[in-house]
């Protein structure tokens, strides 16, 4: 049987020494999915109103209980190192600065989605599923939606349910914290 | 308000991976990203891991090598397996290319698009990437000849006229046929000599 040559996988050591190289330029905006080394679009005001906008939501609603992390990485295996838009993680007092945070850290990701939605839906959805990410909710402002992604499995989330302006939604993680869609979407 | 149910339906992944320039894969190369095994080509800004080479393809490989060497010593530089420049974001390794004669056999400076005679690549399982993806490459670079050895099929397929579309000409030859180089017409080789077996001359 033929197969045809494939991509190179690149590890999360092979990805830090290209960036401490200075072989991946400081600029360049790329996360690490799978193997593979994919730019990520620049980001654009409607998109960073959003984040900022979930930051100030989810930190206020955490408090000190988790960490919000705001367009950092997190580590999934040897080959993801992914930069979500925003990630509650489990609190811990060094704030992981002795290791990095895992899918195991996670309590819960939101990613802003304008123009790539294709991309934060088809790539990152199952990739945060595979790794038992517990909940993803992706606010695409195009549609004005908010999609709750739960109940991780190797090929997905299960449940994925969308919300509209008006409703709340209480992560898994915080179930008194509600949420309005409306705050989130601006 | 309304909390629908949605059910999505995942297509395939799409994705812009990063697309890496001559520099940086060499870069990556003196920086130890590779590890010494990796076998790898940088192919329109992506990172290739070429096959494990097979016995077949590596005695084709060889035998092809000899054929040319015997008939082009002085007239050109063989190169088996090396990198060769190409565009900004290319750099791949044919099995074989035949270079311009250099007298310091490019010890000094890497063969460039405007260097490379002929091209070849040996297939032992699967042609379809050194067809897909091998040959519009080599078009779009200039490369004036491209052969490709099927040693399946036994059969060499001779690409010329080279356009940024791709090769303007393709040209199937069996057990039988002789061949010359575009560039090198005097030179002239048999497709047995090449695929080995009966009628082989060497």
């Amino acid at each position: 049987m033929a197969i045809d040559p494939i991509r190179h996988r690149f590890t999360r050591s092979e990805y830090h020494r290209m960036a401490q190289t200075g072989i991946l330029a400081p600029e360049a905006r790329v996360e690490l999915i799978d193997g593979d080394i994919i730019e990520m679009s620049p980001i654009g005001r409607r998109h960073l109103a959003a984040v900022d906008r979930a930051t100030r939501l989810f930190v206020r609603g955490v408090g000190d209980e988790a960490i919000v992390r705001v367009q950092g990485s997190i580590a999934l295996g040897d080959n993801g190192e992914p930069e979500p838009d925003l990630t509650v993680l489990r609190f811990r007092p060094d704030f992981y600065a002795m290791s990095q945070a895992t899918e195991e850290a996670v309590l819960l990701i939101v990613e802003v989605a304008d123009t790539s939605e294709g991309y934060d839906q088809r790539t990152k959805a199952p990739l945060y599923a595979a790794f038992g990410i517990p909940e993803l909710w992706i606010a695409n402002l195009n549609r004005d939606q908010l999609l709750v992604h739960r109940d991780p499995t190797p090929d997905g989330y299960a449940t994925v349910r969308v919300y509209r302006r008006g409703a709340s939604v209480s992560p898994l993680a915080f179930p008194h914290l509600a949420i309005n869609v409306d705050d989130i979407l601006g | 308000m309304a909390i629908l149910r949605a059910t999505i339906e995942y297509e395939p992944l799409d994705r812009r991976p990063y697309r890496f320039t001559i520099d940086q894969y060499h870069q990556m190369g003196e920086a130890g990203v590779f590890r010494p095994e990796d076998r790898v080509e940088l192919i329109d800004g992506e990172i290739i891991e070429m096959n494990p080479i097979g016995d077949p393809h590596a005695g084709g490989v060889n035998r092809l090598n000899q054929a040319f060497v015997v008939r082009l010593v002085g007239k050109a530089v063989i190169a088996p397996q090396n990198p060769v420049r190409l565009a900004s974001h290319d750099e791949p390794q044919p099995d074989l290319a035949i270079l311009r004669f250099r007298a310091d056999f490019y010890a000094s400076l890497g063969p460039r698009p405007e260097d490379v005679l002929l091209l070849v690549e040996v297939a032992d399982s699967s042609v379809s990437y050194d067809r897909r993806v091998k040959a519009p490459l080599y078009a779009r670079n200039g490369i004036p000849e491209y052969w490709l050895v099927d040693l399946g099929r036994g059969q060499v397929v001779v690409y010329r006229d080279p356009s940024p579309d791709g090769y303007r000409s393709m040209q199937v030859h069996e057990r039988g046929a002789s061949l010359s180089l575009v560039e090198l017409p005097d030179v002239t080789i048999s497709v047995a000599d090449i695929l080995g077996g009966p009628a082989e001359s060497a």
